[in-house]
């Protein structure tokens, strides 16, 4: 018995040693890759066989409910492909533990693998959406891409079983190294893109899930051409608009440049006041000294610049000596020149000498006048041709203020006038007889006149020392004016009432040439005047008759 | 004050009847076709709220699991969990899309208040579990009790939707004996059980059971209301 025993083992051994030559054994163990559930409904397992030891084999899928008893092998093998187990709605439950073991078996064995537990719940991928669509829509601010889509067919979304969300995403075919750009759609089966590139191709895929369950697969690409446009309407209003704003640009400017043209043009200057020869830079500069010296240098007292309202001089003249001057036509404006020289006064009374000069020798004058018969004029003769001959005046400080010279002379003009008005006028020609040297210049200017004839001359500032010339009345032919006998004080005058000889008082005046002279009766320079009739000068200025019963 | 006595009575009185009034009055004002003051819901905005509920709740069981799976058990083998029990197995729940569909609305309505009823205690002794214990850290436990609570507001709203049912005809009164929670908690036939069961598997099932809530109201919803979103 043993050795029936220990023969057969032998034979065994040498069967599975022969086998093992031969090359074939049991199959390998099976293993199951996953079961599936696109919808919730039904679900699919597939394994992988193993190897089959070189027999054929085949493979059994068994099952256990969680809450059934009882293996049961798998209802369709065919239906999802080779090595799977396709389970339909009548055999899936949900929320029921599955317990799934496959078992391969070939001629020589079988062999189990191991068991997965399954909870449809939880194995739920949904397959990737249908019917992509995408088209380019063009509106008027911009074309965008509208992408619409369709859930898995098998999905039952209607009956509130499944609530699948979506996902998209989007990349651009021309950007080599481009991300894809996701979007979240929810629950919507469309989306809008914006911000399209023209003349790029965008790629676009979705998928989708289902409650909490797995991302199910990207769906195949969408190719989509966004074509080049070109906005007609709104480019020609961006060329218009930035024409415009260009030259906009270029008048502002221009306006910036030229701004103070155009402040003149919009708002002209109002002209301010201008008060001739004031000098409002030195107003500005504020120095009193210089204001009241250009204020007052400048034309106070108005002075007469032009050269018709210059007033004529008025000469005294010798009878004898002046007339043929006069019948040759000669007026004495002519032989004076007004602009240049200031005039002295002229006092011409019997040939006498009368000193002519400034202020100081013109007051030297009329005191000399006062003890004298005539008036006394002296000035520096000198063959000088007359077109200056009384340079040496202006000789004359100038420096003194006009002020004080006006004050001093004025008394003496208004006396001067008076005496204008009571005696003959006839112009006398000054002459002055000496020389010409000017080294014999000084203050003192001396005319001599040619004869005495008691005219007076009556002068007047001009503008350099303030005195002027009165303006005569050439009457040669009224005879019956008085003449000064005296001036006895500052302010009377004697006149006398009988003509007396004028050849006494040319006598006297001339000196050396009293030719004639000797001829008349001899005068005495202290003979005085019988009757006496004067004028008066009050204190206003008039004057008014008086008479001197005493003589002098 | 010189008022006299019986209007300091009559004051009193009229004090009492309103704090009693109060008092006895329900919770909350009956809101009924638009009142002003109160914002009427329609029925399917109630199924929106308390379908968004459910899918919080859900969510928050899945993680407490995923997490208790991951931390706590990494070692523990899976086989057997075939015999896993939950407590809530005797309620009988349709296992599919048809089954739930064949199911008539008061009979689906019912088992949903029943499986949240169910749920109230079990979640409620769970949380004080972890408290005591160092296993799960705070964040867990917070969620823990958030799933309690959130149960319990499930369950009052679920009752709120079949008033309105009830109010609008759409389903017939035989739910009213379902509100009383003797009748509904399996507690007390199953208290053994829901205490001998592990937290794992507390956390398994209810998963599984806030997964067939969310499911169940969705189907009703669109049955019942199928307007929008369905």
């Amino acid at each position: 018995m043993w050795g029936e025993v220990g023969g057969a083992l032998v034979l065994l051994l040498l069967l599975s040693e022969v086998l093992d030559c031969i090359g074939i054994s049991p199959p390998g163990k099976p293993v199951l890759i996953n079961c599936r559930s696109p919808e919730k409904e039904t679900f699919t397992c597939r394994w992988d066989p193993g190897f089959d030891g070189g027999l054929p084999t085949t493979h059994h899928l068994y099952y256990q409910k969680e809450d059934s008893d009882g293996m049961y092998e798998c209802p369709d093998y065919q239906a999802a492909g080779s090595n799977s187990c396709f389970f339909n709605k009548s055999h899936t439950s949900i929320w029921v533990n599955y317990n799934i073991t496959v078992v391969a078996i070939n001629s020589l064995g079988s062999t189990v693998s191991d068991p997965l537990e399954v909870d449809v719940m939880y194995i739920v991928q949904p397959n990737a959406p249908e019917n992509v669509t995408v088209s380019v829509v063009e509106t008027e601010e911009s074309p965008h891409l509208l992408v619409k889509w369709e859930p898995p067919h098998e999905a039952d979304t209607r009956s509130g079983w499944i609530t699948l969300t979506y996902q998209l995403r989007v990349k651009r075919q021309n950007k080599k190294e481009g991300e894809w750009e996701e979007y979240a759609s929810g629950k919507q089966t469309q989306l809008i893109i914006y911000s399209l590139h023209p003349g790029d191709v965008y790629m676009v895929q979705l998928r989708c899930k289902l409650d909490h369950s797995l991302w199910s697969e990207w769906s195949t690409t969408t190719h989509t051409e966004v074509p080049d446009y070109i906005l007609k309407e709104r480019s020609i209003w961006i060329v218009i608009t930035v024409f415009s704003a260009f030259i906009l640009l270029l008048v502002t400017f221009t306006l910036a440049m030229k701004r103070k043209y155009v402040k003149h043009c919009l708002l002209p200057p109002v002209p301010g006041p201008k008060i001739s020869g004031l000098d409002t830079q030195l107003l500005k500069s504020g120095r009193s000294e210089d204001i009241l010296s250009s204020l007052i240098n400048q034309g106070f007292p108005p002075t007469i610049a032009t050269k018709d309202q210059q007033v004529d001089y008025l000469l005294v003249f010798d009878s004898e000596q002046v007339t043929p001057d006069l019948q040759n036509g000669q007026t004495r404006t002519k032989n004076i020149d007004h602009g240049r020289y200031d005039h002295s006064l002229l006092m011409e009374a019997n040939n006498k000498e009368v000193k002519v000069g400034g202020r100081e020798t013109v007051e030297q004058g009329y005191s000399e006048g006062l003890e004298s018969t005539f008036w006394k004029t002296k000035s520096l003769s000198h063959p000088c041709p007359q077109k200056k001959p009384f340079n040496n005046v202006t000789e004359m400080p100038k420096q003194a203020p006009v002020s004080s010279k006006y004050r001093s002379l004025s008394h003496h003009k208004d006396l001067l006038d008076s005496l204008a008005r009571h005696l003959d006028y006839r112009e006398t020609v000054v002459k002055s007889q000496s020389n010409c040297d000017d080294k014999h210049l000084s203050s003192q200017n001396i005319v001599t006149p040619l004869k005495a004839i008691g005219y007076v001359e009556v002068q007047r500032w001009k503008k350099s020392i303030g005195l002027q010339v009165l303006v005569p009345k050439m009457d040669k032919s009224q005879e019956d004016y008085s003449t000064v006998s005296v001036v006895e004080n500052e302010n009377v005058v004697l006149l006398k009432r009988e003509t007396v000889p004028l050849n006494c008082t040319s006598c006297k005046l001339r000196g050396n040439q009293s030719e004639k002279c000797l001829q008349q009766k001899p005068c005495k320079p202290h003979m005085t005047v019988p009757a006496k009739e004067g004028v008066y000068i009050g204190s206003n200025g008039y004057v008014e008759p008086v008479t001197i019963s005493h003589t002098l | 004050l010189s008022l006299s006595l019986p209007v300091w009575a009559l004051l009193l009185v009229l004090v009492c009847v309103e704090l009693r009034g109060s008092g006895m009055a329900s919770a909350a004002p009956i809101c009924v076709h638009g009142q002003a003051g109160c914002h009427f819901l329609s029925l399917a905005d109630l199924f929106d709220r308390v379908i968004q509920h459910s899918a919080r709740m859900h969510s928050i069981s899945s993680d407490l699991h995923s997490e208790f799976e991951q931390y706590v058990l990494p070692s523990r083998n899976h086989i057997g969990r075939i015999n896993r029990h939950c407590h809530t197995s005797t309620i009988l729940t349709p296992n599919g899309k048809e089954n739930a569909q064949r199911l008539a609305r008061e009979e689906l309505t019912e088992v949903i208040l029943k499986l949240l009823v169910a749920w109230k205690d079990p979640l409620w002794q769970f949380h004080q579990n972890m408290v005591h214990q160092d296993d799960f850290n705070n964040f867990s436990s917070n969620k823990a009790l958030e799933m309690s609570y959130m149960v319990h507001e499930l369950r009052k709203g679920v009752e709120k939707v079949a008033d309105r049912m009830q109010h609008l005809g759409m389903i017939s009164n035989s739910l009213s004996g379902l509100s009383s929670p003797e009748t509904l908690d399996p507690s007390s036939d199953t208290s053994g059980e829901s205490q001998a069961m592990s937290d794992h598997d507390l956390l398994y099932c209810f998963r599984r059971d806030s997964n067939k809530v969310q499911n169940y109201l969705k189907i009703l919803k669109c049955r019942i209301v199928p307007e929008n979103g369905c």
